[in-house]
């Protein structure tokens, strides 16, 4: 494993002096948060401050730096990067999860996502790994993706009936009763269209279907967000961030509906919601940000199958010495 | 019923009718949605294999199977003859639905098999075993590019890589899901 530390080390450098050169600023935000942007799918880790004389409150672990670094961004930090760790609950072990994972994330004032694609192929030029994690990076639209791999046209199938419709006909199981449209979507994609993406370089997968919400601008049927696969492993996403105060809002708002209710059905950690956090779309400049997990692209870079060669202490050894 | 979430390798599932057994699965979070799980499924009656993709929140219907021993008698080309050790009743599987298995398997050794009711689902083949090594082939000089190997076909016939030390008549230790060698057996 010590060649794993080392690897990582020289990772780590690289990637600072990438950014450092570029003018970006390296910032450190914390993990500890009392409350999170609220994310139905991701579950989180809740702990307590406490203090005799003080008092105590309730602390969540930030599952992405996101919020933080917004922040600094609304405070016209220009633009900035971090390598940190995150964490996710009950996320599946196995060979591409661990609930702690270390996530570069870096944020590019007056840029979009597009340019977010050639910043992140002059960094992969940059860490010289080999051929199919270099650029230039091979690109489709999601729609593109789905008529290739799976006859799915989604312009024509915008409602979830429909959606459902095509996925029988690909022969697909969906269940009769009532499925959001991302669900049936993610049905045919994981099966007929991601294992088939092409692997020869990095694959940027862009332009995600509007009903996938998210802090992308929309734009028609369609937002300004992609995916990065490299060696058939998804391993970073990127937005066109959400600039408008009301958007962020209104989506914040319906996100936490959907979050109470379905973690109240299943009994799960729900985080306290920042009231003031649409305050920083107040004067939020024109950004993209970009989050690249980090453990996987070690994997990747360094020719390993399961990201658990790349962390010294991987979770599920951890737990598994303690039954 | 159970969850998807819960199938594993191994776990037996009826699909559309059908009895499939789990080959593998994989979880998967797809980058805003929510958790899916991958699964390759094998029928035992026909040998087709299945992919699908399902929540893990999706319900499935699971089956309730039982562990049973039987004894590998011999086969005849198309089926396997097997014998239940606890009632002596004589099974014919057809061969095809378990590709390989004839050059794993050996004559008279008992095997624990997977049963739904009456019908045979799978042969359990244990991960790693020792095989007699029938035939070896001499030793090329000069080919170091593998690392100097060979190969030797054990007495079930299953042709295995090895290094250039192993003999005809020694024991060697066999990764059932990989086939590669993995170690010498000293008696």
């Amino acid at each position: 494993m010590k060649k794993a530390a080392q690897f990582r080390s020289e990772l780590n450098r690289s990637i600072r002096t990438f950014f450092d050169e570029k003018g970006y600023l390296e910032v450190e935000t914390p993990s500890l948060s009392p409350d999170l942007i609220p994310e139905p799918t991701i579950e989180n880790f809740a702990t307590r401050f406490d203090n005799e004389f003080v008092g105590s409150s309730d602390l969540y672990l930030i599952p992405s730096p996101e919020v933080y670094m917004k922040k600094l961004i609304a405070q016209g930090f220009g633009s900035i990067y971090q390598i940190g760790h995150c964490f996710r609950n009950s996320e599946q072990l196995g060979r591409h999860h661990n609930p702690e994972f270390s996530m570069l994330e870096y944020y590019s004032v007056d840029m979009d996502e597009q340019d977010s694609i050639a910043l992140t192929e002059e960094l992969f030029a940059y860490l010289d790994g080999p051929d199919h994690l270099r650029p230039p990076f091979d690109r489709l639209t999601v729609s593109e993706a789905m008529w290739q791999f799976a006859q799915v046209d989604l312009d024509k199938n915008q409602s979830q009936k429909a959606l459902a419709q095509e996925a029988r006909r690909l022969g697909l199981s969906v269940p009769d009763g009532p499925e959001s449209w991302e669900d049936t979507f993610n049905r045919i994609f994981l099966t007929l269209v991601e294992p088939n993406l092409p692997q020869q370089r990095p694959l940027v997968l862009d332009r995600y279907p509007a009903q996938i919400d998210c802090l992308a601008k929309r734009e028609g049927n369609y937002r300004r967000r992609w995916e990065m696969y490299a060696g058939g492993v998804e391993i970073a996403n990127c937005y066109d961030e959400e600039t408008d105060r009301e958007k962020v809002s209104a989506y914040y708002r319906k996100q936490y509906a959907i979050l109470i209710q379905q973690r109240s059905e299943r009994g799960s950690v729900i985080p306290d919601a920042d009231p003031d956090f649409a305050d920083i779309f107040d004067n939020f400049p024109q950004c993209s940000g970009v989050a690249l997990g980090l453990d996987r692209l070690q994997m990747l870079l360094m020719g390993e199958s399961n990201i658990e060669g790349v962390i010294l202490f991987p979770f599920s050894a951890t737990i598994s010495s303690r039954k | 019923m159970i969850k998807a979430g819960q199938i594993d390798k191994g776990t037996a599932l009826l699909i559309k009718g059908q009895p499939f057994i789990v080959v593998d699965r994989e979880f998967v979070n797809p980058g805003k949605g929510s958790a899916f799980v991958r699964l390759k499924l094998k029928s035992p009656a026909t040998g087709q294999t299945l992919s699908e993709t399902m929540k893990t929140q999706d319900n499935v219907d699971d089956i309730m199977v039982t562990d049973r021993d039987c004894q590998y008698l011999y086969n005849d080309g198309e089926f396997f003859h097997l014998m239940l050790t606890d009632t002596f009743d004589q099974l014919e599987v057809p061969m095809a639905n378990f590709p390989d298995y004839e050059f794993l398997m050996k004559d008279g050794e008992t095997y624990r098999c997977t049963f739904w009711e009456s019908q045979l689902l799978d042969i359990q083949i244990p991960p790693k075993v020792v095989f007699f090594v029938a035939e070896a082939e001499e030793a090329v000089k000069g080919d170091t590019v593998q690392g100097a190997t060979k190969y030797v076909t054990t007495e079930t016939g299953l042709k295995v890589r090895v290094p250039i030390f192993i003999k005809q008549g020694e024991k060697i230790r066999v990764n059932t899901e990989t086939k590669e060698y993995l170690e010498r057996v000293n008696n």
